[in-house]
């Protein structure tokens, strides 16, 4: 796997690209929790080669500030894609990823060859919805995003230091580390909120029938971020969809299940 | 000095348990536990308190806004304010203020505040929070992300509408408005001064420095933390070559009796059901994502701008409260040489100090009101008599700061 920086729109943004494998390219748009190349990706990577941006807001990728509102993040993601001249491919999306998967496949179908969306956010109905996950408890949290709460990401989830703790002494290096935690998690969470508050829906419903390319959708049994019974809905408007849910698995099912994740998409790709 | 008045208008009868049984106060309350027979009592002593204030002789009376909650019972201050122009003469009316990022179009505001200016012929201040995590972004659904942009540019449009002599566009990034032409426009020329409540976060330090308007910093914490955050805001502000503390205002419980006993008799279980009832608020509700700044983050400001009340879990007492600065209570003078120091030490031109929470009841919420204003409010208005009070309203009185013989009742 390989690092690099791109410039868009003239350095208005810069991207870190997680690179690997080497094949046919797939695009992968990283989730909530962030970017990191994880067993998943490296799986993926066989036969294929990844290619992961990080979004603005994310880590070192920069020009957040640039975006407002879900057109804007489009339009981003759009000039990123015409900077890296992939040409036609499959896009593979991973909860927020999964909703500007959904929305660039319906806003530039022509551009992917398959599309896998991997417990997207970007529906909602009323009688079932989606749990607040900016107010929830950590240990709720961890509960929504890991379907074994005992296992070590999850317990990581329960156990990590919150903006609203009384004491941290920034002069000690701890306590530097604990703000430099809080920091990044503020950058990336308000990102999210931009395409996700306070209701995560952004109109995707009027323009979902647009992705008809051969599409999966596939969600952790047990996700409590986004209920999987949103994996039918989306189904119902994408015409050439398949539903796979899987099971000991929950909104974190990349992690969780890598194996099973990645062989889903070897499928859809030979469709 | 000026010492004004506030009133949070709280719902004065929540049940004894409701601490045990409820996660919080503000945006989840449970909508069974509201009467309106309450409700209605609610205001109208309110208002009678407001009125009483000024009669008495604060300076200035102020009120706020809040949403969905049963710590302070007006989303429309300015309802309130509306009556409180009629009702009094001369007092400053302190709206404290329009959380301006939540109105479309935010002229909405303006144009009130130009009303309530003209209602009263000149008497108001104009009070512009962001307004809290849980009125904004969980009672009002506004984006935490957005916010302080929204709040720049809606305050941009309306200083403008306030200001501007011609007609104009806005084209802004979050209002479009081909024709900028409110009808009324403020008494005071050229506007009403405008006082920012915050809550510690360094933008707001440098906005009210950058700007020239008035920083209050509103929190329960008390003067001792109160302390902290004055200090950094004064920090920026001298490095501005800033040092009028007229530019500052400061909240501060107050309560008098003559006598401890007296003392908690009359205010104890009132001071308790405020800490521990009033401000208890679910934490998953005080910090939205992007509403708190990196910088401000980054700067450790975390203790101060995090907790809306009290960071502590357990059940606060009277003395505990008065230890650790909550609650200024004593004597006349003994509140008048703890908030002589308090302003002398925080640099406060405007003290603002509250005199009914929670549930204090009516007869005796207008006795704390009345030895306040009588026994403690003119003996602290001497203070910085040297420096000119930039934010005050052109037409409220100005009270004589020669201390006075105290007024038979």
């Amino acid at each position: 796997m390989s690092e690099r920086s791109v410039s868009v729109r003239n350095g208005e943004f810069h991207v870190d690209i997680h690179e690997g494998g080497s094949g046919d390219p797939i695009l992968y748009l990283h989730g909530i929790a962030g970017l990191e190349w994880t067993p998943f990706l490296q799986q993926l990577s066989v036969g294929h080669t990844v290619i992961a941006p990080r979004t603005p807001g994310f880590g070192e990728s920069t020009g957040t500030e640039s975006l407002t509102d879900i057109h804007d993040l489009l339009y981003f993601y759009a000039d990123l894609l015409d900077e890296l001249d992939l040409g036609r491919l499959p896009i593979v999306g991973h909860s927020l990823g999964g909703m500007f998967a959904a929305e660039l496949a319906a806003m530039q179908p022509r551009r992917f060859s398959h599309v896998a969306l991997i417990s997207p956010f970007g529906l909602w109905e009323g009688s079932d919805p989606v749990p607040d996950l900016f107010s929830i408890s950590l240990s709720d949290l961890a509960e929504a995003m890991y379907a074994d709460v005992k296992s070590e990401p999850a317990v990581a989830v329960s156990t990590a230091p919150q903006a609203r703790m009384t004491e941290v002494d920034p002069s000690t290096s701890e306590g530097q580390d604990t703000l430099n935690y809080l920091v990044e998690r503020a950058k990336s969470m308000s990102t999210a909120a931009k395409y996700l508050w306070p209701i995560p829906n952004r109109g995707l419903s009027k323009r979902l029938h647009r992705v008809t390319q051969p599409s999966q959708i596939i969600w952790g049994a047990s996700d409590g971020i986004i209920p999987p019974t949103y994996a039918e809905r989306f189904a119902a408007s994408m015409p050439n969809a398949a539903v796979h849910v899987v099971p000991d698995a929950a909104h974190m099912v990349v992690d969780e299940k890598p194996d099973h994740v990645a062989g889903l998409i070897e499928s859809l790709l030979a469709r | 000095m000026k010492i004004e008045m506030f009133h949070l208008c709280p719902y004065r009868d929540l049940p004894e348990d409701f601490r045990e049984k409820n996660r919080s106060v503000w945006v989840d309350v449970p909508s069974h536990l509201f009467d309106a027979e309450i409700a209605s009592r609610t205001y109208n002593e309110t208002l009678d308190e407001l009125k009483y204030a000024a009669e008495v002789g604060y300076d200035g009376i102020c009120v706020n806004e809040h949403h969905q909650n049963a710590y302070g019972l007006m989303p429309s201050p300015n309802l309130m304010g509306s009556a409180m122009a009629r009702e009094t003469e001369d007092v400053a009316i302190i709206i404290m203020g329009n959380s301006i990022a939540l109105y479309d179009p935010p002229i909405r505001v303006a144009e009130e505040f130009a009303m309530l200016d003209c209602i009263s012929g000149g008497r108001l201040v104009a009070g512009f929070p962001v307004g809290s995590a849980m009125d904004t972004a969980y009672g009002y659904g506004a984006n935490p992300a957005l916010l302080r942009d929204k709040y720049a540019e809606a305050e941009e449009l309306i200083l403008k509408a306030w200001t501007e002599k011609e007609i104009f566009s806005f084209d802004g990034k979050y209002n479009q408005l081909r024709y900028v032409n409110i009808w009324p426009r403020p008494m005071q020329d050229p506007r009403p001064p405008v006082w920012v409540p915050g809550a510690g976060s360094i933008e707001t330090w440098n906005h009210c420095i950058e700007t020239g308007h008035l920083y209050a910093y509103l929190s329960y914490s008390g003067y001792k933390r109160g302390k902290q955050v004055m200090d950094g805001f004064w920090k920026v502000a001298n490095a501005a070559g800033v040092d009028n503390p007229y530019h500052a205002g400061f909240l501060q419980l107050v309560c008098i009796a003559d006598n401890e006993e007296e003392l908690h008799e009359k205010y104890a279980a009132h001071t308790e059901y405020f800490f521990n009832k009033m401000l208890h608020v679910y934490p998953g509700f005080s910090d939205p994502p992007g509403y708190r700044t990196v910088d401000t983050i980054k700067a450790g400001l975390l203790a101060q701008t995090t907790t809306f009340g009290r960071a502590s879990d357990h059940e606060a007492t009277f003395d505990e409260l008065r230890e650790s600065g909550n609650v200024v209570a004593g004597t006349p003078e003994q509140v008048t040489e703890q908030l002589r120091s308090i302003a002398k030490d925080l640099r406060i031109g405007h003290l603002m100090l509250l005199n009914q929470f929670g549930s204090i009841p009516h007869e005796l919420a207008k006795e704390n009101i009345r030895r306040t204003a009588q026994e403690v409010v003119p003996n602290l208005r001497d203070m910085w008599s040297e420096y000119e009070d930039h934010w005050w309203p052109q037409n409220a009185i100005v009270r004589d700061a020669t201390p006075a013989p105290t007024p038979a009742d």
